[in-house]
C-alpha cells in the first residue's frame, strides 16, 4: 500500500495502482484518452503527463504508465507538464476535421473538452489534413475515420475486452486505420460499445444519427429490461421518443459495457402500434370510465362467483413495486394468489433458485474473477450476452471454462465444449458432485472427469447455469451441487425481475394449477399485468382464456392477450417510469424514469414541422405506471417513494430504500420459498419417427421487448432449424434446404442449418417472435416430425 | 439663495424649450416614414444560404442551446448526400429577445439577424416562424463562406477534396 503525494495531497492506494488512478481518487482531473478503467493503460495518447519531482521515478512521465510507489511527489500543475499536455492536444488536432457542428459526438466529446482544457484554439500548422474513406460497418455503428486520434480504445474494447476478431488496426505511423479488413457488418454482439468508448466521433450510433444533442436529451440511470442480468443502462429520450441507450457503470454487474440487444433494442417504447389509451371492448375511453367499468364488471364477477374466481398474472417484466402491490391487492380482496410468470418452467426455476441461492450467489464481477467456470445448459451470447463478456474476462485471467450444452455454444473466448443431450444435463450435474459419470460414453466420461477435477482444484469455482434448459429439476440439482462443491452459482432466468417475482410468489400456486382452474371454469376474471399468457403460457391457455367472463390486460406493448382483452389499460414502458428490478443473483437495482410517456413528436408532425396548435395535454400521455394503476385500485396515494420505501417492511427487501438508481445495488437478504410440489406430467407419447425439438432464446428476435425494435430488424436470424450433420444426412436433408416441421399443434416451414458442434439427434430452433415458433415452450423438448421439402404446407 | 435658485431653475428650463423649438425634430412619422437601421441592428432572424445555394444550417443545435429564452427548436436529419440539415426549424418570436446570442453561436453563419424590426402581430401563432418563413435566398453577411468546404466530411467536395486536405490515404500502402 504505497503512499504518494500528488499536488501536495497525500493518498494511500492499493499495490499496482497507477498514478493516474491515484490522482483520480484524489479528485484531480487529468486529461487522458487511452486509459480506461476496464481496458487499462497503454500510454498511447501521451496526454496524462505529470512531473515526478521526488521519489523513485523522476522527470516528466505519463501517469498511467507509472505504478504508484512510496515517496513519490508529483505535480500535475508543473509548467512543463502543462506545456507538454497543451502541445500534445495540438498535435492531436492536426488532422482532426473542422466538423463538430455535424458530428453526433459534439457536446459529449472528450476531445472537445480536452482541447478547450489544453487551451488550443487556432490551428498553427499550415500543412494539409490526412483523410480517409469510411467503411460501412452495418446497421448499428457509423464510422467517420477522419476524426480519429489513434487512442486505440476501440481495438482494445472490440478485440481484447469483447473478443471480436473482425475489427482491428491497420496501417502505419500517422496512417492508422481502425476498421474492418473489408467493409461490412461488425460481427460482435458488443459492437455498440465502440460508440461509448470512442473519445471522439469516429464511431457513433447509427440509430441515433443526427437526432439530438447531449444537452437536450432526457436521461436517467436505469436497468436493462432485456434479460435477467440487470445491467445498468442510461436510456435517453427527446420529444417523447426514446432515442438511444448507452451503457451505465455498475462494477458488480455489467462493468462499463452493454450488449447490442440492450443498446439498440429500445424501439419498443416508440412502437407505432403501441396502444396509448385505455379501451373497453376495443373502443377508446378515458381512464375514469375504464376504471369504473372495470370495478363494475369485477364487482359483478365477485358477487356471482366469489373472490376466488379472480386470478392475476403478473410478469417478470414488471417492477418490484408493481409486483408487491399486486400481491397486496389480491390479499386485500381475497383473490387468488398472483402468479409472476405464466411460463411454468421458468416460474418454478426462478422460485427454486430464489429459495436456495443464499451464499452461493455470485455477481458478474465475481465470475470475471473466477478461476474455473462450468457452464451447464447456458448459452450466454444468446440468453444473457453480458455474461459472455464476464466469462471472457475470467478466461483472460487464466480461468478454464467447461461448457456442457446440447447447442453449439459460441463464446468470445476459449472454452471446452461437450455437446450433451438436454436430459443428460441432470446426470452430469449429479456426476460432478460424486465424480461418477457412468451414464456417459467413455470419451465424454474423460471430459467430465477432467471438469470435475478442475472444479475440485479451483479456488473460486462458479457453476453457471441456464435456467431455461436446466428447468426446475436441473436448477435444484445445480444448487445442491454448488453447495456440496462449495462453488458459486449463477443461473440466468427468464426476465429482468424474475427473481423479484419468485420472492413474492412465496409458496403460492404455480401456473399449471391456475390454468387447470381456469379450464374447469373456476376462474371467471383474469388480470394480466404486463403478461401475455396466450404467447408465453401453455397451449391450453387459449382455451382457458376463452372461458373467462372478463379479461383485463395492462401492458405497454401489443401482444396476443392484449388484442383479445375486454379492458385494456396502457402502462408505461420501463424507461418511462421509476421502479426496481431484482436480477438473477438477487441484486436489488432501482431505476429512475427517464421521460414521461407520450406520442413521439416525430409521429404527430405535420408538413415537416410539429403541429401549430398548443395545448397543455400531452398527446398519447395516457399510459400510467402499472404500480399507479394498482395503487388507484387499492385507493392508495399515487406516491412512488412511499410505495418504494414501503417495500422495506418485507424483510427480503431490507435496505432497498438506501439504494439509488445507477448504483451497485445490494443482494436481497432473505431467501424465497419453494413452490408447491409439481404436478406429475402426463407421459406424452411421441409419434413414431419424431425428433426432439428444443426451442431456445436467440441474441436478437426472441426477447419480447427488443424484438419490436425496428433497429434490430436487419440482424434478426432467419427462421431455421439447426441439426447435426449426421442427423441431417440420416434424414437426407442438406444445409439451407427448406424443411417442414410438424409439432402437435403447429406446422412450420423452416430452413435447415447443419451445425457440427451441436449434439446429434436433436433439433434446435430459436423462438422467434412474430413466427409460430414463439408459441413453443422454451427450454422444453417438443416432439416433432421433420420432413424434406415442406411444399405441402 | 433659495429664491435665486428657483428663478434660475425655471428660466433655464424655459430656455431649453425655447432653444429646441427651432431645431429639426428627431422623431419621424412612423409608419408613413421609416428609418433605416444600422447594418448590425439586431432584429428579425433569418436562415441564410451558402454561396452555392445550399442551406447553411446544419441543425447543430448550438443556437437553441445558446438561446437564453429557449425560443429556437429544430430537428436535424441526414440528406442522401450526407448533408446534415434541419428537418424543421422553428423560432418563436413571441419569446425572442433579439439578444443575438444565436448568431454568435452559429458555426456555419446560417442564422443571422436582419434589420427588419417590424414584427408585430395580433395572433401570437403568426409569430411562430417555421423554416420556410426563416430561410432566405441570400448569403447575408459573410457571402463567401460555405461550411462544407472546410468541414472534412465530404459533402460538397469529395472526401479529401477540400483545400486543406490531402487525398484519402490508402490503408494498404506500405510506403513510409
Amino acid at each position: 500500500m504505497p503512499t504518494l503525494t500528488i499536488d501536495n495531497k497525500s493518498i494511500t492506494v492499493p499495490d499496482g495502482t497507477n498514478v493516474l488512478e491515484a490522482a483520480q481518487r484524489l479528485g484531480i482531473v487529468i486529461p487522458h484518452f487511452c486509459y480506461h478503467e476496464a481496458l487499462g493503460a497503454v500510454g498511447a495518447c501521451r496526454l496524462c503527463a505529470m512531473m515526478f519531482e521526488e521519489g523513485p521515478v523522476k522527470g516528466l512521465q505519463m501517469a498511467c504508465m507509472v505504478t504508484a510507489q512510496d515517496g513519490m511527489q508529483i505535480s500535475t500543475l508543473h509548467p512543463e507538464a502543462q506545456e507538454l499536455r497543451s502541445h500534445v492536444i495540438e498535435w492531436m488536432m492536426l488532422n482532426h476535421p473542422h466538423d463538430c457542428p455535424v458530428c453526433d459526438e459534439g457536446g459529449e466529446c472528450q476531445l472537445q473538452d480536452m482541447t478547450i482544457a489544453g487551451g488550443h484554439g487556432r490551428r498553427r500548422y499550415a500543412g494539409k489534413k490526412r483523410t480517409w474513406i469510411n467503411q460501412d460497418l452495418g446497421p448499428f455503428v457509423v464510422q467517420e475515420m477522419n476524426r480519429c486520434i489513434q487512442c486505440y480504445r476501440c481495438v482494445r474494447t472490440y478485440q481484447d475486452y469483447c473478443g471480436g476478431d473482425d475489427f482491428g488496426v491497420m496501417g502505419s505511423r500517422n496512417r492508422l486505420f481502425f476498421g474492418r479488413f473489408q467493409p461490412g457488418k461488425l460481427e460482435s454482439p458488443f459492437s455498440g460499445n465502440l460508440v461509448d468508448v470512442c473519445p471522439t466521433g469516429v464511431f457513433t450510433d447509427k440509430t441515433f444519427r443526427f437526432k439530438t444533442r447531449y444537452w437536450d436529451i432526457e436521461e436517467a440511470p436505469a436497468v436493462c429490461p432485456h434479460c435477467s442480468l440487470g445491467c445498468t443502462v442510461i436510456p435517453g429520450a427527446r420529444y417523447r421518443e426514446l432515442q438511444r441507450v448507452r451503457a451505465g457503470v455498475n462494477r458488480q454487474t455489467n462493468g462499463f459495457f452493454i450488449c447490442d440487444r440492450s443498446r439498440f433494442g429500445y424501439g419498443y417504447a416508440n412502437h407505432r402500434e403501441r396502444i396509448r389509451q385505455p379501451n373497453c371492448q376495443g373502443a377508446a375511453t378515458s381512464w375514469r370510465e375504464a376504471l369504473e367499468h372495470l370495478k363494475e364488471r369485477l364487482g359483478k364477477v365477485v358477487n356471482e362467483y366469489g373472490p376466488l374466481s379472480v386470478a392475476i398474472v403478473g410478469s417478470p417484466r414488471s417492477s418490484l413495486e408493481c409486483q408487491a402491490l399486486l400481491r397486496e391487492w389480491t390479499r386485500e380482496h381475497g383473490y387468488r394468489p398472483p402468479l409472476f410468470e405464466i411460463d411454468n418452467r421458468r416460474d418454478r426455476t426462478a422460485r427454486i433458485l430464489a429459495a436456495g441461492l443464499g451464499k452461493q450467489a455470485r455477481s458478474m464481477a465475481e465470475i470475471a474473477d473466477s478461476d474455473c467456470l462450468v457452464m451447464l445448459g447456458s448459452d450466454p451470447l444468446n440468453e444473457a450476452p453480458l455474461l459472455a463478456l464476464a466469462i471472457r474476462q475470467a478466461v483472460r485471467n487464466g480461468c478454464h471454462v467447461t461448457c456442457l450444452d446440447p447447442r453449439a455454444v459460441k463464446l468470445p473466448c476459449a472454452a471446452s465444449h461437450l455437446p450433451v443431450q438436454p436430459e443428460q444435463l441432470l446426470p452430469a450435474i449429479n456426476g460432478l458432485v460424486a465424480n461418477r459419470f457412468e451414464e456417459f460414453e467413455r470419451q465424454d466420461q474423460l471430459f467430465l472427469e477432467g471438469a470435475a477435477e478442475r472444479l475440485g482444484r479451483a479456488e473460486r469455482p462458479v457453476l453457471v447455469g441456464g435456467g431455461d434448459l436446466l428447468g426446475p429439476e436441473g436448477t435444484e440439482a445445480l444448487l445442491k451441487a454448488a453447495r456440496s462443491l462449495n462453488a458459486g452459482l449463477f443461473v440466468t432466468l427468464g426476465g429482468p425481475n424474475s427473481y423479484g417475482g419468485a420472492l413474492l410468489s412465496e409458496d403460492g400456486p404455480d401456473s399449471e394449477e391456475m390454468i387447470e382452474a381456469a379450464l374447469e371454469g373456476e376462474i371467471k376474471a383474469l388480470f394480466c399485468i404486463e403478461a401475455d399468457p396466450l404467447t408465453e403460457g401453455p397451449a391450453r391457455s387459449a382455451r382457458a382464456l376463452g372461458q373467462l367472463e372478463l379479461l383485463v390486460v395492462c401492458d405497454h406493448m401489443v401482444n396476443r392477450t392484449a388484442r383479445s382483452a375486454d379492458i385494456f389499460l396502457p402502462t408505461t414502458a420501463p424507461p418511462e417510469a421509476a421502479g426496481t428490478y431484482i436480477n438473477n443473483e438477487g441484486r436489488m437495482l432501482p431505476f429512475g424514469g427517464a421521460y414521461a410517456p407520450g406520442l413521439p413528436l416525430r409521429d404527430i408532425g405535420e408538413g415537416g414541422h410539429p403541429p401549430r396548435t398548443f395545448s397543455n395535454i400531452t398527446t398519447g400521455g395516457e399510459p400510467r405506471p402499472a404500480w399507479a394503476i394498482l395503487a388507484t385500485l387499492l385507493q392508495r396515494p399515487l406516491d412512488f417513494d412511499s410505495i418504494h420505501h414501503g417495500l422495506e417492511s418485507d424483510p427480503h427487501f431490507a435496505g432497498l430504500g438506501l439504494l439509488s438508481p445507477g448504483g451497485e445495488g445490494r443482494r436481497v437478504t432473505d431467501a424465497g420459498m419453494l413452490p408447491p410440489a409439481a404436478q406429475p406430467e402426463f407421459p406424452h407419447s411421441a409419434p413414431e419417427g419424431s425428433l426432439p425439438l428444443l426451442v431456445v432464446e436467440a441474441l436478437f428476435g426472441t426477447e419480447p421487448l427488443s424484438s419490436l425494435s425496428p433497429a434490430l430488424e436487419p440482424v434478426i436470424p432467419e427462421a431455421a432449424v439447426q441439426l447435426h450433420p449426421t442427423t441431417a444426412a440420416r434424414l437426407g436433408i442438406s444445409d439451407g434446404e427448406t424443411v417442414s416441421l410438424r409439432t402437435e399443434l403447429e406446422h412450420l416451414r423452416l430452413t435447415a442449418r447443419t451445425e457440427a458442434e451441436m449434439v446429434p439427434g436433436l433439433l434446435v430452433a430459436y423462438r422467434l417472435r412474430g413466427t409460430p415458433l414463439e408459441l413453443l415452450p422454451v427450454g422444453k423438448i417438443t416432439p416433432c416430425l421433420l420432413e424434406k421439402g415442406g411444399n405441402d404446407a | 439663495m433659495n429664491l435665486i435658485r428657483g428663478i434660475k431653475g425655471t428660466a433655464q428650463a424655459y430656455w431649453i424649450t425655447l432653444r429646441t423649438m427651432f431645431r429639426k425634430p428627431v422623431t419621424i412619422q412612423y409608419p408613413e416614414q421609416k428609418r433605416q437601421p444600422f447594418p448590425r441592428y439586431r432584429a428579425r432572424i433569418v436562415l441564410t444560404r451558402d454561396p452555392d445555394g445550399g442551406e447553411r444550417c446544419v441543425a447543430c443545435y448550438l443556437c437553441s442551446a445558446a438561446c437564453p429564452v429557449d425560443c429556437i427548436s429544430m430537428q436535424a436529419a441526414e440528406a442522401k448526400d450526407g448533408r446534415r440539415y434541419a428537418e424543421w426549424f422553428r423560432i418563436n418570436f413571441t419569446r425572442c429577445i433579439f439578444c443575438g446570442l444565436c448568431t454568435e453561436a452559429c458555426p456555419t453563419r446560417a442564422i443571422q439577424m436582419t434589420s427588419d424590426y417590424e414584427i408585430c402581430n395580433r395572433d401570437p401563432l403568426d409569430l411562430v416562424y417555421e423554416k420556410t418563413d426563416l430561410l432566405i435566398d441570400d448569403t447575408g453577411k459573410d457571402p463567401d463562406y460555405n461550411f462544407y468546404r472546410h468541414a472534412g466530411i465530404g459533402v460538397v467536395n469529395p472526401r479529401g477534396g477540400n483545400e486543406d486536405e490531402k487525398p484519402p490515404a490508402d490503408v494498404r500502402d506500405l510506403l513510409p
